[in-house]
C-alpha cells in the first residue's frame, strides 16, 4: 500500500471520526444535496413517466392519416373527396382489407370537453374521440375491462381506465353530461397505462351530432400489413390530390407528441435544479470550510509530521464527497418513495388531461446521482486546496 | 537506534536571515544567526517571548524556511528545499513534541504514535510492533488504547514523546514540552528526554522558559533580539 494512500486514508478517517464535532452543519450539506436530487429525479421522473405513457402508445401497424398538410389530429381535416377517394383506392395499398373487399378503417374526430366533478367545484377537461365501430379493434393492446361496448348511435361512452380512476362519473351506468347533453357509461378499457387510458370513446356520428360536427372527420386510422407497408401506403395516397394529407403511423404520432412536452418539462426542471445545486454548493463549500477551520490544528499537526499536501487535499475532497454521497442516497431514497409511480395527469395532446405514472428509472436516478455529486466535488475543492495551504506555524500555535 | 554524539556539526546555521512583514513595513528577527549543534548534543533555547526561539524552531523542523544564509541538518539543505522535500525531510528526519501535545482526540494513543510510520513502507503488523516499543519505552505499556482525553497531561505528553521518536529520527524538536504539565509531570517528561538523549543517542533542541527543563540540557543557549547572548555548559 503506497504512503500517499495511507496517508490519505488516516486523514479521512481522523476527518470522519471528528465528524460528531460538526454534524449539524453536516447534515445541513446533506440534505441540502437531498433536496437537489429530489427536485431534479422529479422533474426527470415526470418527463420519463409522460414519455413512457406516449411512446407505449399507438402500434407500427396502423396508419394515421390526417388532412390539411396538419401533422396533429387537432389541427387536421379530411374533407369528404378526398375521404371518399382514399377508402376507394382499389389494389394493393399495404392496407389491410375485410372480407368484404373494405378497408379496414375508423374515421375519427376527436376534441376537448369539460366533464364537472361530483361537488361541481372541479371541471375536469376531457378527450373525447369519436370513431367507427372498428375503432376499438384498431387499438393494439387494449382490452375491455368491464362493461360494453357503445352502440352505434347512441350517446354511450366508454372511459379509459385512467380517466376512470381519477375522473368524475367514469363508473359504469354512471351519466356524464358533455356539452348540452347527458352521455351514459358503458364500459371501460385498458391499454397498458399508455394515452389512450386518458381518452372517452364514444360513436362517431354521436359526437359529430352532440357536438354539431357533421360530416367532419379528422383522422383515418387504418390497419396496416406490417410496419413496413406504410411506404407503399404513402405510394397509393399519391394519387388523392383533394388535400394534402400526411401519413404517419400511429406510433410516430405519439411519440412526436411525447417529445415536445417531456422537453418542455425537462426545459423547466434542469434550470431549477441547476440553480438549487449552485445554492448547494454554497453549502457544500461553507460547511467544508467549517471543516478545515475546525481541524486546522490537526491537519497542521499531521504536516508538520510530514504528511504531504496531496494527503490533506485528497482527505478533505473525499470527506466532501462522501457527504455528497449520503446527501444523494437520502435524495434518491426520497425520490423513489415519493415519486415513483406517482399518479400525475397534464394537458397531452389536443388540449386535453392526460394521465401518467411518474417514473424514476435508472437513468432519472444517474443523472440526479451526478449533479448531487458534483456539488459535492465542486463545493468540496476549494476547502480541499485551502487545507493543503494553512499556515503550518499559525496552525500550531491554535492549540494554546 | 542513533549514532552516539560526536563533534562533529550536525545542524549547521550560518548568517541566517529571517523576518516578518507587517503590513508594507518589514521586521527582522534574525539578521544574520549563526549555530553549530554536534550529533547527539541536547541544546535548550531560553529567552523572553519574541526573541526567535519559535521561529528558529520552525525553521529547524523544515516547518518554516529562512530569508537567506544557510541552514544544514546532517546531509540536508533545509534552506534550499522546496515545501514538498521539507515535508518529506520531517517524515523521515525528526520527531516534534508540541507544547499541547497536538494528539488527534479522535484517535486512541496507540494510533497516534502510529501516525508517523504510515510515512514509511512498513507492513502493518511492523508498525504495530513499533508502536508497543515505544509506548512501553515512555512507560505507557498496555495504556495504548486509551483515548487522550482519558490520559493525564503527563501521559499525553508521553504519548507526544512516543510519536515522536515511534520513527527512530536522529533530530529531536521539543517545543515548551513542560510548558502545559504541573511539576510532578514535567519532571517525568524531562527525564524521559534526558534518557533519549543520554541512552539513545539523540540530537534534541529544546525551546524552553523553564530553568528546570532548561538544566535537564548539556547546553543552554539564551536568546534575545535575534542573537545568541550567552551559553551555558552544563557541569
Amino acid at each position: 500500500m503506497s504512503s500517499i494512500f495511507r496517508q490519505v486514508r488516516a486523514m479521512l478517517r481522523a476527518n470522519l471520526l471528528g465528524l460528531r464535532r460538526r454534524l449539524a452543519i453536516s447534515v445541513s450539506m446533506m440534505l441540502s444535496v437531498a433536496l437537489v436530487v429530489c427536485v431534479l429525479a422529479g422533474f426527470l421522473a415526470m418527463a420519463a413517466g409522460f414519455e413512457r405513457t406516449l411512446a407505449g402508445t399507438g402500434s407500427a401497424s396502423v396508419a394515421v392519416i390526417l388532412g390539411g398538410g396538419s401533422n396533429r389530429e387537432a389541427g387536421s381535416d379530411i374533407p369528404a373527396e378526398a375521404l371518399r377517394g382514399i377508402l376507394a383506392l382499389g389494389g394493393e395499398i399495404g392496407v389491410v382489407r375485410d372480407t368484404g373487399g373494405q378497408l379496414v378503417a375508423s374515421r375519427e374526430v376527436i376534441g376537448t370537453t369539460e366533464v364537472a366533478a361530483g361537488d361541481g367545484a372541479h371541471a375536469a377537461t376531457l378527450a373525447l374521440r369519436g370513431m367507427d365501430l372498428s375503432g376499438p379493434d384498431l387499438r393494439d393492446g387494449v382490452a375491455l375491462v368491464a362493461g360494453r361496448m357503445f352502440t352505434p348511435g347512441t350517446r354511450e361512452l366508454v372511459v379509459g381506465l385512467g380517466l376512470a380512476r381519477q375522473g368524475p362519473g367514469g363508473a359504469i351506468g354512471g351519466k356524464v353530461r358533455l356539452g348540452a347533453l347527458d352521455w351514459t357509461v358503458v364500459g371501460q378499457f385498458a391499454a397498458g397505462g399508455s394515452a389512450f387510458e386518458s381518452e372517452v370513446w364514444a360513436d362517431l356520428d354521436a359526437v359529430r351530432a352532440a357536438f354539431d360536427r357533421q360530416g367532419e372527420v379528422q383522422s383515418l386510422r387504418l390497419r396496416l400489413a406490417g410496419p413496413e407497408a406504410i411506404g407503399t401506403l404513402r405510394a397509393a395516397l399519391g394519387t388523392v390530390t383533394a388535400t394534402p394529407l400526411v401519413v404517419v403511423s400511429e406510433a410516430e404520432l405519439y411519440a412526436g407528441q411525447s417529445g415536445r412536452t417531456a422537453d418542455l418539462i425537462r426545459l423547466f426542471g434542469w434550470p431549477l435544479a441547476l440553480l438549487m445545486a449552485v445554492g448547494a454548493t454554497a453549502g457544500a463549500l461553507n460547511t467544508m470550510m467549517s471543516s478545515v477551520a475546525d481541524r486546522r490544528v490537526e491537519i497542521a499537526t499531521l504536516r508538520a509530521l510530514g504528511f504531504s499536501r496531496m494527503a490533506a487535499f485528497l482527505a478533505t475532497w473525499i470527506e466532501a464527497s462522501l457527504l455528497a454521497l449520503i446527501g444523494v442516497g437520502i435524495g434518491i431514497a426520497l425520490s423513489w418513495l415519493l415519486f415513483n409511480g406517482w399518479q400525475a395527469s397534464t394537458l397531452g395532446a389536443n388540449n386535453a388531461r392526460m394521465g401518467f405514472q411518474l417514473m424514476v428509472t435508472g437513468e432519472v436516478m444517474a443523472k440526479a446521482s451526478l449533479l448531487g455529486l458534483a456539488t459535492g466535488l465542486i463545493g468540496g475543492a476549494l476547502p480541499a486546496i485551502a487545507a493543503t495551504r494553512l499556515p503550518l506555524t499559525a496552525a500550531l500555535k491554535a492549540g494554546a | 537506534m542513533t549514532e552516539p554524539a560526536t563533534d562533529a556539526p550536525y545542524i549547521a546555521l550560518k548568517a541566517v536571515q529571517k523576518g516578518f512583514k507587517i503590513g508594507a513595513e518589514a521586521v527582522p528577527i534574525f539578521t544574520a544567526l549563526d549555530l553549530t549543534i554536534p550529533r547527539g548534543d541536547f541544546v535548550a533555547i531560553m529567552g523572553p517571548s519574541g526573541s526567535g526561539k519559535s521561529t528558529l524552531l520552525n525553521m529547524l523542523a523544515g516547518i518554516d524556511s529562512p530569508d537567506g544564509g544557510e541552514l544544514r541538518i546532517g546531509s540536508a539543505r533545509l534552506d534550499r528545499m522546496g515545501e514538498g522535500a521539507r515535508s518529506s525531510w520531517r517524515a523521515h528526519s525528526m520527531g516534534i513534541v508540541f507544547q499541547f501535545y497536538n494528539l488527534l482526540p479522535m484517535l486512541t494513543a496507540a494510533e497516534n504514535v502510529e501516525l508517523p510510520l504510515l510515512l514509511k513502507p512498513l507492513a502493518a503488523r511492523d508498525r504495530r510492533a513499533r508502536v508497543e516499543k515505544v509506548l512501553d519505552l515512555v512507560g505507557l505499556s498496555g495504556r495504548g488504547g486509551q483515548y487522550p482525553a482519558l490520559m493525564s497531561g503527563g501521559e499525553q505528553q508521553r504519548v507526544g514523546i512516543a510519536r515522536a521518536i515511534v520513527s527512530d529520527p536522529a533530530l529531536l524538536l521539543c517545543d515548551e514540552p513542560t510548558g502545559d504539565l504541573d511539576r510532578k509531570s514535567a519532571g517525568g517528561v524531562l527525564e524521559m528526554l534526558r534518557f533519549l538523549n543520554r541512552k539513545l543517542g539523540k540530537t534534541i533542541v529544546m525551546v524552553t522558559h523553564d530553568p528546570r527543563a532548561a538544566s535537564c540540557a548539556r547546553r543552554t543557549l539564551h536568546l534575545d533580539k535575534g542573537q545568541f547572548l550567552e551559553e551555558r555548559r552544563a557541569a
